[in-house]
């Protein structure tokens, strides 16, 4: 179709069009609309369109074009129909009017055939489908790698750079092998380069700085959600964090690694270090949508390991690749039964402190159907689809064998560890009791003998303090007294003669006094509430123990609903808010109030305004504890306060409460209930253990269970015998413990009769499954069997056969030590991914890796000592032909440059300034200026990552096969002001010693020695740094412009460089 | 760029790091500077050029949005029903089915706690009065007395509708996306990335105010997503000693002390230069390098208010405690875009009114109605508005229904935005929401259909902006709303 075009603005229209040329107007239409099912991939209704034979030979039911005659031809027919279930193509817009005009002209033309028009390849063809070989290489050749590089350069006369510095290798070996630059010692390492590399290899630094690398590839994320409400990830997925570290570090074949990812639970269900690494499955999980979950699972299984897009497939065939819709789902019913829960870690109960993150299989029998197009709400219900990989890649799939787990495995209550964790926490309880019961007993024995029976009324009479030594405390808080007062909190401040908390807070911002209070005392306090949130609260604590756990107070409250003056207490950090201690009062916000309370022993009394409101009598007393004037919710502003030790003639008013006087929470009686509560719940956890052992011996279960369930219910009877003691006169409580009795009472004699059962023991904790369930709904044991399905699948992936497998993660390993991979599309192997330029290289290497038992620490040995990893990266003085003819180095004839990743960047800094904590492995921290770990244990979330990272382009947690390198000020900025910068640069410049500054600052920095030029103009901006430091009257002006001169080195190129 | 193109401005006399030699840029970004620098791979796709796709009628956007839901009932869209029928239930007022039985109640929503939020049933009476103003004689409620003065420079637009009713419907009305389908570019992200710069020494995506919280999006509101966080929003103070991220040392660098760094560190580059004449990451470092040097110098200069005339000032509210902040950030905006900043995103927060409408609108509005109709005067002034695109918005309105007593709960069925200047058509309400405010009803609108919109007037059609591996649904793109354009 050659046309005259007419510019018009940006549009452009053809004037006029002759005859159709078949090759340049209409066979890249059909390619890119009709080819996925019409070609070599698939032929639906037998046709094939991707030669112009193929066209003319039509479909199963006939002709499709009738050369000469357009309006005959069934092909134009369906390009242009308005019925859109005939129409084609299906999806997407119909083909253009000018595009259906030159299929027309080249039907009236006669449909001629170009010359020499191929079909399409077989799929099942493809290079990246072909098992990996070796090429065979002459003898004694050395190291493939260059051989294979050589042979192509020579065939384009391409001519390499010289071997890079030593100090640029050693400096560029370090960075790419731990991470980390190299000291001057290690600069000057004059061992051969093998051992230099072997010794790297082994160090335990290379398992984190590769780690690292695959945490990018294997989608590597902290949990996020909202509050402790987990959304997507698992807690502590740490755990598999580390588990990569570990593995790579003890050379673990990539294969095992692979197994142990998919599938260790079904692999290994008892060994918990195998376990962490389904974190690669876990970190999927996600709480609002199940699909989502899988197809993040179904996706980057794909991608990470074999190098498929099977994503591509969710909604319709894949366009390009043997994939197809139902593949998707074949991929899916894999994955369709697991889901994902903690296990329990030795020594720890509490799952928000930690936990194994880990997968299994949850349902075993749930069905996978066909989403039609992909959506979820839309299933294809006629029809089960079975587990299975991609057909055209099946013929060496292992078969699925569904696994029988340990008990350990699905009943995780029978672990030793779990059993003994549990026994320790009720164990320590009788222990304490039991400690609390002796102290009471000779307390009881010492003291003077109580009446045994509460007395009726009235109370004896408290004996009087002694004389007061009159004690007195006045403040009118007309300025700060820190003698008398000890003030803590920011929200304090003085002002207008009163004292203002300024902040609404629930947190201990307080007034302490100083001074010893009397046991009797009265106080009196002039305040305003101001303001404040939700409770408005204005309280006066004392007997406050110095661990804050016990004390008696008084407090107004101008909570909206209900305000009022309050008498309360806090025992043991438990806050008791008794009913006779309560009077409502209008408080309000802005108006004064004059608060007085008397206290003598246990009596206290209230008034408000001068009015007396209120008569209470505490349960006990600690005489000798602070006192503590706060607010709690509000603001406040105090005008004075009095305090002084109560006159013995002071009349006060008995309280109502006086003679429903609690039995002690600490008398004898009381506490032996405690003790003996406490030993019947040691003896009931021992009784369900017995049981949950027997899971498995169906036989003796029964029998065990009902022991269990007796001694569960005694313990509960023991507990509410305590609780009753305890409750003393609070008639909820009282009622709380005898309904408890009443039910254990029941329970027993249910059991009596053979019936009933315990309460399981909830050992994991399984993540919901949607927001609308709650964990209790869900059994304690899981199912004794897996589907096998992930292990068959994982045995798939890492099988010799597979072809794929070695050359993606080769690719990979290339890409991280060249800058550059073989194959660019590093997720995508499929059809579009053209045979690469090095493709022998690649299937050397995938074939030696595999041989090596699948050795990432050989692969890397074998890259980091060829003599392509060793060029210089300069192109500077290159042969000018080679230059010209490979300026993007598809030949590797020099190295790549490349730049530190954003964790290279910080751990290079922190390791220079000799500050890098090596600490390895455990919890995620959280990011920030003051941590000094490695930044692999960052963490690192969709919620959470740390500032300088991001700038230097972290790692995107969704999907990082490979990182971007952006160049922005942003990043300039970064290392030129961050406070971590600067601080390591004063750092690096004190370590540095010797005359040589300049000289040794380069080296350290940059991995070379400065020229002369350089040296002279380090020296005079060193100079003039110093100058410049005394001019302004700076503190050690040489050490100051040393910092200066090595944090202008920080931000040279070839600081984030590796060259 | 020729190979030695350091020699050209080599050893530079000291103190002139600053300066300009000859290897400034050319008006585009900085990905598509590294693009035409070769660091982009041959043949494979690259990054948009910095033209536009068509003739621009917006070279760049202040785009304001009320974090928490500002009420379209109380502010742009007067229904007299629901004075009418205040304190009966949908059900029992005559509009009952047309909103119950409305093919898009629930329909659309996308429930961010996994179940749905329960209806409000009740009507709630309009908690201010409307006037009519301008020729155009569209109603504005009493509460934005200085907006109501530009009417006729606004296309309000009453039906747009989003599907997360929560917060993070923050995220979506940036990205266009329910956050149960993770982070995309923001509307922001893909202007810079498309046009890149028209100054060089000042970010061109520059945010103001406190971003949506983590659980509502965060920083994805502004964030580059897969176009790098290059892209990304730059978080800017309104305070002149510093305002931006990493944006100074503090005081343990003095000014000399960085001037001698600077002047060294591109001496030491420029000599580490001969030794890789082709390395374009490193011209790409040295220009970052420079431009990161001016924006320290620039973009304190554009905070400082000093030059402002007072009655300046007081036009965006300043003076007064009340419309101080925004005023501020306003005013701000303008000096960005008047120095060519592309899109300056302003964030409000707090109108998240469950109780308490009339307080809490009354007071947010206050605190933005001035120093918004400020900056349109302003811009109108200096002849600045037919080329600056100003966008009001918000992540959804507020229920005709009453929460508890005397508040309006989330509303993602039908809302109001507003646009003008840039080529936009003032005086023209647009689309429609039913009797009762609920549904967007007539012309209804996505909200991507704001950002085609947006970009539009920018010249860049939103269908032409992807990027390989990152496939965007046919609902990212949006429709332009060519009804409100001049």
């Amino acid at each position: 179709m050659k046309a005259t075009w007419l510019y018009i603005g940006t549009l452009l229209i053809p004037l006029a069009t002759d005859a159709a040329d078949y090759l340049r107007d209409i066979k890249p239409v059909l390619k890119a609309r009709c080819y996925a099912c019409h070609g070599a991939l698939k032929q639906k209704a037998g046709l094939r369109l991707d030669t112009a034979a193929n066209i003319r030979k039509g479909a199963k039911g006939g002709a499709i074009v009738t050369p000469g005659k357009p309006a005959d031809s069934e092909l134009l027919y369906r390009l242009t129909t308005k019925d859109l279930e005939e129409r084609m193509p299906p999806e997407g817009a119909p083909l253009k009017a000018s595009e259906v005009a030159a299929i027309k002209e080249w039907i009236a033309a006669g449909a001629p055939l170009p010359e020499g028009e191929t079909a399409e390849a077989d799929p099942r063809a493809h290079w990246a489908f072909q098992v990996p070989k070796k090429m065979p290489l002459p003898g004694d050749a050395g190291n493939p790698i260059d051989v294979l590089l050589a042979d192509k350069r020579a065939a384009r006369g391409l001519k390499t750079q010289p071997e890079a510095e030593r100090t640029i290798l050693i400096r560029r070996l370090y960075l790419d092998l731990i991470g980390l630059p190299p000291t001057r010692a290690q600069l000057a390492d004059k061992r051969p380069w093998n051992e230099i590399v072997d010794a790297l290899l082994k160090n335990p630094q290379h398992g984190e700085r590769w780690g690292r690398h695959w945490m990018d590839v294997w989608r590597y994320t902290d949990w996020y959600g909202l509050g402790a409400q987990l959304r997507n990830s698992q807690k502590h997925i740490w755990h598999w964090r580390d588990w990569i570290v570990e593995s790579l570090n003890e050379d673990k074949g990539y294969d095992q690694m692979i197994l142990e990812m998919l599938a260790a639970d079904e692999l290994a269900p008892e060994d918990p270090k195998a376990l962490r690494a389904t974190g690669f499955l876990a970190r999927n999980y996600y709480l609002f949508n199940r699909t989502t979950w899988l197809d993040a699972t179904i996706e980057h299984t794909g991608k990470a390991f074999i190098g498929l897009t099977l994503n591509c497939a969710k909604c319709h065939d894949h366009k390009y690749d043997p994939i197809t819709h139902v593949d998707y789902y074949r991929f899916r019913a894999i994955f369709e039964p697991h889901q994902a829960r903690l296990d329990p870690v030795p020594g720890v109960i509490d799952f928000e402190k930690d936990g194994l993150p880990r997968v299994f299989d949850n349902h075993l029998d749930i069905k996978t159907y066909l989403h039609l197009r992909g959506d979820p709400k839309n299933p294809d219900t006629n029809r089960v689809i079975q587990a299975g990989v991609p057909a055209v890649l099946s013929s060496f799939a292992p078969k699925i064998a569904p696994v029988r787990l340990p008990i350990s495995a699905y009943a995780p209550a029978t672990r030793d560890y779990v059993q003994r964790d549990r026994l320790a926490v009720v164990e320590a309880a009788v222990v304490a009791a039991k400690k609390e019961l002796d102290a009471a007993k000779k307390k009881a024995a010492t003291a003077p003998k109580e009446n045994p029976k509460p007395n009726p009324k009235p109370i004896p009479k408290p004996k009087p303090e002694k004389p007061a030594t009159a004690f007195e405390v006045k403040d009118d808080f007309s300025k700060a007294n820190p003698k008398l007062w000890e003030v803590i909190g920011k929200g304090w401040k003085f002002q207008d003669g009163a004292l203002h908390q300024t902040t609404a807070t629930r947190d201990a911002e307080r007034l302490v006094l100083r001074r010893p209070m009397p046991r009797d005392f009265e106080l009196t306090c002039r305040y305003t509430h101001t303001g404040g949130s939700t409770y408005k609260s204005v309280t006066i604590r004392f007997d406050v123990t110095p661990d804050r756990k016990y004390a008696n107070y008084v407090y107004t409250s101008a909570h909206a609903p209900g305000p009022k003056l309050h008498v309360a207490y806090e025992r043991g950090g438990v806050n008791t808010y008794p009913a006779e201690g309560r009077v409502s009062q209008p408080i309000k916000i802005g108006t004064p109030y004059t608060l007085r309370f008397a206290v003598r022993n246990r009596l206290v009394n209230v008034w408000l305004n001068g009015k007396s409101q209120l008569a209470y009598t505490l349960p006990d007393r600690k005489p000798g504890g602070r006192l503590e004037l706060s607010g709690f919710d509000a603001t406040v502003a105090f005008d004075d306060i009095t305090i002084r030790s109560l006159p013995t003639d002071v009349k006060l008013a008995q309280s109502k409460n006086a003679t429903t006087r609690p039995k002690p929470a600490n008398s004898v009686e009381t506490l032996t209930a405690k003790l003996a509560a406490a030993e019947a719940k040691v003896v009931s956890l021992k009784a369900i253990f017995a049981a949950e052992n027997l899971r498995h011996k169906k036989s003796h279960l029964k029998a065990a269970s009902l022991v269990a369930a007796k001694r569960e219910a005694e313990a509960v009877k023991a507990a509410g015998e305590y609780e009753l003691l305890a409750a003393g006169k609070d008639a909820k409580k009282v009622k709380a413990a005898k309904t408890k009795i009443a039910n254990a009472e029941k329970k027993l004699a249910a059991v009596a009769k053979g019936a009933g059962g315990y309460t399981p023991i909830r050992a994991a904790k399984k993540a919901l499954e949607t927001p609308a369930h709650k964990e209790a709904q869900y059994p304690t044991t899981y199912p004794e069997t897996s589907t096998g399905r992930r292990l068959a699948l994982a045995r798939w992936i890492a099988s010799k056969k597979n072809p794929l497998t070695a050359r993606v993660a080769v690719n990979h390993v290339w890409l991280r030590h060249f800058g550059e991979p073989l194959v660019e599309s590093v997720f995508d192997f499929g059809l579009r991914a053209k045979r690469p330029l090095q493709a022998e290289l690649l299937d050397v290497l995938a074939a030696e890796f595999m041989e090596s038992g699948w050795s990432f620490r050989h692969l890397h040995r074998l890259i980091v000592t060829s003599r392509a990893y060793r060029l210089s990266s300069t192109t500077a003085g290159a042969d000018a032909k080679t230059l010209a003819a490979d300026p993007n180095n598809h030949f590797y004839w020099r190295m790549n440059t490349r730049r530190m990743e954003s964790q290279v960047v910080r751990d290079s800094l922190l390791h220079l300034a000799g500050v890098l904590d090596t600490k390895m492995g455990g919890p995620s921290v959280n990011p920030g200026d003051a941590v000094r770990r490695r930044s692999l244990y960052f963490k690192h979330s969709r919620d959470q990552q740390d500032k300088l990272l991001k700038m230097f382009n972290d790692a995107d947690h969704l999907q990082c096969y490979r990182r971007s390198e952006s160049i922005v000020p942003q990043q300039a900025l970064a290392l030129s002001n961050s406070k971590l910068a600067i601080e390591m640069s004063g750092l690096i410049a004190k370590k540095i010693e010797g005359e040589e500054f300049v000289e040794s600052a380069f080296e350290i920095l940059l991995g070379r020695k400065p020229d002369s030029t350089e040296r002279q103009e380090c020296l005079k901006t060193l100079g003039e740094l110093e100058a410049e430091a005394k001019k302004e009257k700076k503190t050690n002006p040489a050490q100051r412009a040393r910092r200066g001169l090595v944090h202008a080195l920080l931000n040279h190129n070839d600081f984030v460089s590796v060259r | 760029m020729s190979a030695n193109w350091f020699n050209s401005c080599g050893r530079v006399s000291r103190r002139n790091f600053l300066s300009d030699c000859g290897m400034g840029f050319t008006g585009l970004a900085l990905g598509s500077m590294l693009a035409r620098d070769g660091i982009a791979k041959e043949g494979a796709w690259a990054p948009p050029n910095g033209q536009p796709h068509f003739a621009p009628k917006a070279k760049r956007v202040i785009w304001f949005f009320m974090v928490g839901g500002t009420s379209h009932l109380e502010s742009f869209d007067p229904k007299p029903a629901l004075n009418k029928y205040a304190g009966l239930t949908i059900g029992e007022s005559p509009h009952g089915d047309a909103v119950l039985k409305s093919k898009f109640y629930r329909k659309n929503v996308r429930d961010f706690a996994g179940v749905p939020r329960n209806l409000m049933p009740k009507l709630y009476p309009l908690q201010i009065g409307f006037k009519q103003h301008g020729q155009s004689g569209i109603a504005v409620s009493d509460w934005w007395p200085h907006l109501s003065r530009h009417i006729d420079d606004l296309a309000v637009v009453r039906s747009m509708w989003t599907t997360d009713n929560d917060h993070a419907a923050q995220l979506q009305f940036h990205t266009g996306r329910h956050i149960f389908d993770g982070f995309h570019p923001s509307i922001g992200a893909w202007a810079h990335y498309a046009l890149g710069s028209l100054n060089d020494n000042l970010p061109q995506f520059i945010t103001m105010g406190a971003p949506p919280r983590d659980c509502c999006g965060g920083v994805g509101a502004h964030g580059g997503s897969y176009l790098g966080p290059e892209h990304a929003g730059i978080p800017m103070s309104t305070n002149p000693a510093n305002p931006l991220p990493f944006g100074t040392p503090g005081a343990s660098v003095t000014r000399e002390e960085r001037a001698g760094q600077l002047d060294l560190l591109r001496e030491l580059n420029g000599l580490a230069g001969v030794e890789y004449p082709n390395d374009a990451a490193m011209r790409a470092r040295i220009k970052a390098y420079e431009l990161a040097a001016r924006m320290q110098l620039a973009v304190p200069e554009v905070m400082k208010l000093d030059g402002e005339s007072e009655a300046t000032k007081k036009l965006y509210g300043m003076e007064q405690a009340a419309t101080k902040r925004v005023g501020q950030q306003a005013l701000i905006a303008r000096r960005l875009v008047e120095r060519g900043v592309r899109f300056v995103q302003i964030y409000d927060g707090g109108w998240d009114a469950h109780s308490k409408l009339k307080a809490n609108h009354s007071s947010h509005i206050k605190g933005v109605d001035q120093p918004i109709a400020g900056l349109l005067e302003d811009l109108k002034q200096r002849g600045l508005l037919d080329e600056t695109l100003v966008v009001w918005g918000t992540e959804f309105g507020r229920t005709p229904g009453a929460e508890r007593s005397d508040g309006r709960d989330h509303h993602p069925y039908g809302f109001s935005a507003w646009l003008a200047g840039g080529g936009i058509k003032g005086g023209i309400a647009h689309g429609a929401t039913d009797e009762l405010g609920f549904h967007a009803a007539e012309n209804r609108h996505y909200v991507t259909d704001l950002h085609a919109t947006v970009l539009h007037q920018l010249g860049l059609d939103s269908h032409q902006l992807e990027v390989p591996g990152h496939k965007r649904l046919e609902i990212d793109f949006g429709q332009p709303i060519r009804e409100i354009m001049a």
